[in-house]
């Protein structure tokens, strides 16, 4: 006890008293419950009206895709007196129907901007939708709204067709004269195959639309096995995961001279130089006729949307003039809306009613019934070995 | 007394509930919920596809191919980095670690400006042979992924077996050589055995990392080579495919929990040899022989290009714009750019997200490490199991779990930034877990018993005796933390809406639209402070980096 006694008192002498640790802890933990709060405030997500949609939505312009976004929409804001969030998710439009069935119990998009005639036909997609027939559909060509979705899941808000392209810097119609009537076999060619490039059809809409292109193609000109035509150039052709990787890559490889991607890219081509565009057009060419893809790309309410009658009106605002003026040139798709004037550079892109449209060779049903089992082949095919 | 058992418990138990609740039920959830309202494809579909077995094939065969190299490039400099004396080794040593901790993205990024066509290699090689076409490409398809890897974790052997080497007793080596034994029986006989736990725990590590690498990869690979990591996120992406998701979710856990638990039992058996103390005997590159300098000099000269050189290609990126063929500081202009088009919130959203993530993990690896040392064997496993968790299964199945299971039913899903702190926090727990415990194994029994005799209360004696002497430990597994969640790409993007976007995900975000020197600056700046922050826990634990992992 004594010893003890003694113990303390070395103790005393020797050390300072420390705190209380309590006291340090509890001191610490609220400095880090005020940071935490304050970022927490700082950040604090006002409820919003909420846009999900896919990156480079309105992004190939000049401006930066902000600035046409506020421009086109600010009369809709000020009308509802409403702040616009529009979500841009990193991703493709396929994850974006992914990101809404994750969220499908508890959803904060009310409208999604992006989905196409493809992806539609999906019973993923259709479960994250809310059917809405816009009053504003009288405005725009029928032919749009049967060829992106008749139950009006979705509502057209531009369009493409989807073909190759190829830069003139590398070659043209005189070195390659098969540019000018283009068919399957001629792209199997070794040489011309390892010059493509195409984007996967499993997370592009390019991609899928190229891959439909070419079992239409199949199925109504050659009466091949489509499948054959994929182990044909497995190895040689370049598919890349999307289309920004595809473009990159045939821009800056100069081995690659095709790629799949949108008839207007040579009035893109004749904005960016202030010139003749330095991009052509090759579509195929079956039984006398030019043949491309047509993608119709729409706006959807989504299913148990927070705010179901603003959605409705936003969906409505899509179709008007403001806004669809400005896809042509930062979106570079075809406004739905036909009558409004294009820019003078459209002059240059490949116009609906200069091709045939490949659509018409595979009705929705059959697509719909067989898209999971095409894509399985498609990658039994492209799988080596 | 009861009472502090009682506490002690609850303290010990509550990060084991704390990972059942974020890490279990998220992962058990996704995979039991995705096989049992199978949609699209079985788990028997799954697994008897071509496809899957190209793809386990493949992430086998890469996985194994990288390990191997990057064991053959990594001991020879774990050899040197343990036997060579030389000025501004704890620099050196900081360094290297830092390809490890770099955001794979931002590894993709120097690979490609290094070894891709038009990168600085090729550049040069089009120069001298005067063509105007690209003729070298390394950065592509099958082997621009296993060099890629090597770069990856090549420096982590090198950490790991040089601690090991370094803790060689020198008495050995001396008696072997008065005894007769040349160079090579030494290495044979002393130095191999002695590294050998090392060698395969840091090979076993590689080999984790490259079965489950993602980024890597999905940007080099093209669409031809999956990990069994991408066809997962290739099955997420397709609607319709939930079961893919599930069963490749669980094919892959299997695999890589077996490997962790092989890698805890190598390790284990490590612990126990030579004490901290012993140091190996170390030489100045002026005593080698002549053909041994050259040898020297001829694999540091490699190494330097295959670790340092995309590293200087990401400081070359930061600046030099490949779109207009220009130099520019618009990156750096970019980084200090507020709002929406600027680099300014991501750089707060990663300082914010990883320093919570960071002492979240200190936190929680604190008491979970006090378990795993806990005499009770049930507690013991069951937080050993806990800390490996995390190694095995992948970014995107815990971030698809916390967003389904976490974040939607609690609607956290409209402003995520907890749910990226929680993903990245258990990314990090297995590094500051593991970290504590190596250094409360170090901890002099006798201190805390003199602090118990001392009369100090059991909190008291943790805040003022045991933590001060965990304090090294303590931020080595914070640095290395740190470093994992600045660097996590997936599961952020995964989770996180535009206003949560980190500079990782930014750095993505700009490569996908070509501001390549907006991606690049951002690289340097994660670059710099992965190597502050290491440079600093170097000089304060004195290099005890390689016993963490």
């Amino acid at each position: 006890m004594f010893a003890w006694n003694e113990l303390r008192g070395f103790e005393m002498t020797e050390y300072p008293v420390r705190r209380n640790p309590k006291k340090i802890l509890g001191v610490v933990a609220i400095i880090i419950i005020l940071v935490v709060a304050s970022y927490g405030i700082l950040t604090f997500w006002k409820p919003r009206f909420v846009v999900y949609t896919y990156s480079s939505f309105m992004d190939w312009g000049d401006e930066r895709a902000e600035a046409v976004l506020e421009r086109a929409f600010a009369p809709f804001e000020e009308k509802y007196e409403i702040d616009i969030d529009f979500v841009i998710l990193q991703t493709d439009a396929n994850t974006m129907v992914s990101r809404l069935n994750a969220e499908a119990a508890n959803p904060i998009a009310d409208v999604v901007i992006g989905i196409d005639n493809i992806l539609i036909l999906q019973e993923a997609t259709r479960n994250v939708l809310e059917p809405y027939e816009s009053p504003m559909l009288s405005l725009i060509n029928e032919t749009y709204i049967n060829a992106l979705d008749p139950e009006h899941y979705l509502t057209p808000f531009d369009f493409g067709l989807v073909t190759l392209i190829y830069s003139m810097d590398t070659i043209n119609t005189t070195t390659h004269p098969q540019l000018d009537n283009l068919t399957l076999a001629d792209l199997a060619t070794p040489e011309l195959a390892s010059s493509l490039v195409t984007e996967d059809p499993r997370f592009s809409s390019p991609g899928l639309a190229f891959l439909l292109s070419q079992i239409a193609i199949s199925e109504e000109f050659t009466g091949e096995n489509w499948t054959e035509w994929w182990e044909t150039v497995q190895g040689n052709i370049d598919v890349k995961e999307g289309w920004t990787e595809a473009w990159i890559d045939w821009s800056s490889d100069q081995n690659k001279h095709l790629l799949v991607s949108y008839g207007t890219d040579p009035a893109y081509s004749a904005q960016e130089l202030g010139t003749a565009p330095d991009t052509a057009i090759a579509p195929f060419h079956y039984e006398g006729s030019d043949w491309a893809w047509m993608q119709v790309e729409g706006v959807g309410l989504v299913k148990n949307a927070p705010h179901p009658d603003l959605a409705k009106a936003f969906i409505d605002y899509c179709l008007n003039a403001t806004v669809q003026s400005e896809i042509p040139l930062n979106q570079w798709m075809f406004p739905v809306r036909t009558d409004l004037t294009l820019p003078s550079v459209y002059d240059y892109a490949i116009h609906p009613d200069e091709v045939s449209i490949l659509n018409t060779l595979l009705d929705r049903v059959e697509i719909a019934e067989n898209l999971q089992t095409w894509l399985d082949l498609y990658i039994d095919a492209m799988t080596p070995g | 007394m009861v009472k502090q058992d009682y506490r002690t418990c609850i303290v010990l138990t509550l990060p084991i509930i704390l990972l059942l609740v974020f890490l279990v039920y998220p992962v058990m959830s996704v995979i039991i919920s995705g096989l049992v309202s199978a949609s699209g494809s079985s788990f028997v579909d799954t697994i008897s596809s071509d496809e899957t077995q190209f793809t386990i094939s493949f992430t086998v065969i890469q996985a194994s191919l990288s390990t191997i190299l990057a064991v053959l490039v990594g001991v020879p400099g774990a050899m040197l980095l343990a036997r060579l004396k030389f000025r501004g080794k704890s620099l050196i040593r900081a360094l290297i670690i830092v390809p490890f901790v770099l955001p794979p993205i931002v590894v993709v990024i120097g690979f490609l400006q290094m070894f891709g066509s038009y990168g600085i290699i090729d550049t040069a090689l089009m120069s001298i042979t005067q063509s105007t076409t690209s003729i070298f490409n390394l950065a592509e398809g099958f082997t621009g992924i296993i060099l890629a890897h090597t770069f990856y974790n090549a420096p982590l052997v090198m950490l790991l077996v040089s601690a090991a080497m370094e803790r060689l007793n020198p008495e050995i080596e001396e008696s072997a050589e008065i005894l007769g034994a040349d160079s090579f029986s030494r290495f044979r006989r002393i130095t191999l055995p002695h590294i050998l736990p090392a060698l395969l725990a840091s090979a076993i590590l590689t080999f984790l990392f490259c079965f489950m690498s993602f980024p890597i990869v999905l940007a080099l690979g093209g669409s031809t080579y999956n990990t069994i990591e991408i066809q997962m996120w290739n099955a997420f992406r397709t609607p319709d495919r939930g079961g893919e998701v599930s069963s490749l979710a669980l094919i892959q856990i299997v695999i890589t929990i077996s490997l962790a638990i092989t890698y805890i039992k190598l390790s284990r058996g490590t612990d126990n040899q030579s004490g901290p103390t012993t140091t190996i005997h170390t030489v100045s590159i002026s005593k080698y022989k002549k053909w041994e300098k050259v040898a020297i000099l001829t694999y540091l000269f490699s190494i330097l290009i295959l670790v340092g050189g995309p590293i200087a290609a990401i400081f070359r990126a930061a600046f030099f714009d490949p779109v207009t063929q220009r130099y520019s500081l618009d990156g750096f202009s970019y980084l200090i750019t507020l709002g929406s088009e600027g680099g300014i919130q991501p750089l707060i959203n990663s300082l914010f997200y990883g320093g919570m993530a960071t002492l979240l993990a200190v936190t929680i690896g604190i008491p979970l490490a006090y378990s795993h040392r806990s005499k009770a064997r049930g507690l013991s496993t069951l937080s050993s199991v806990m800390i490996l968790l995390p190694l095995g299964i992948s970014s995107i199945t815990v971030a698809y779990g916390l967003l389904i299971a976490i974040a939607v039913p609690t609607g956290l899903n409209i402003n995520p930034w907890p749910i990226i702190v929680i993903a990245q926090t258990i990314f990090g727990v297995p590094f500051t877990a593991r970290a504590i415990e190596i250094g409360l194994k170090n901890i002099d029994p006798n201190i805390l018993d003199q602090a118990d005799s001392l009369g100090s209360s059991r909190l008291q004696r943790l805040l003022y005796v045991e933590l001060p002497l965990l304090i090294p430990s303590i931020l080595v597994g914070a640095v290395f933390a740190f470093a994992m969640a600045i660097g996590e790409m997936s599961a952020t993007l995964f989770i996180a809406l535009p206003q949560n976007y980190t500079l990782a995900v930014a750095i993505y975000d700009n490569l996908g639209v070509r501001r390549f020197v907006e991606a690049g600056a951002s690289a340097l700046i994660l670059v710099v402070i992965c190597v502050v922050a290491f440079l600093a826990m170097e000089k304060l634990s004195e290099g005890s980096i390689g016993g963490t992992l």
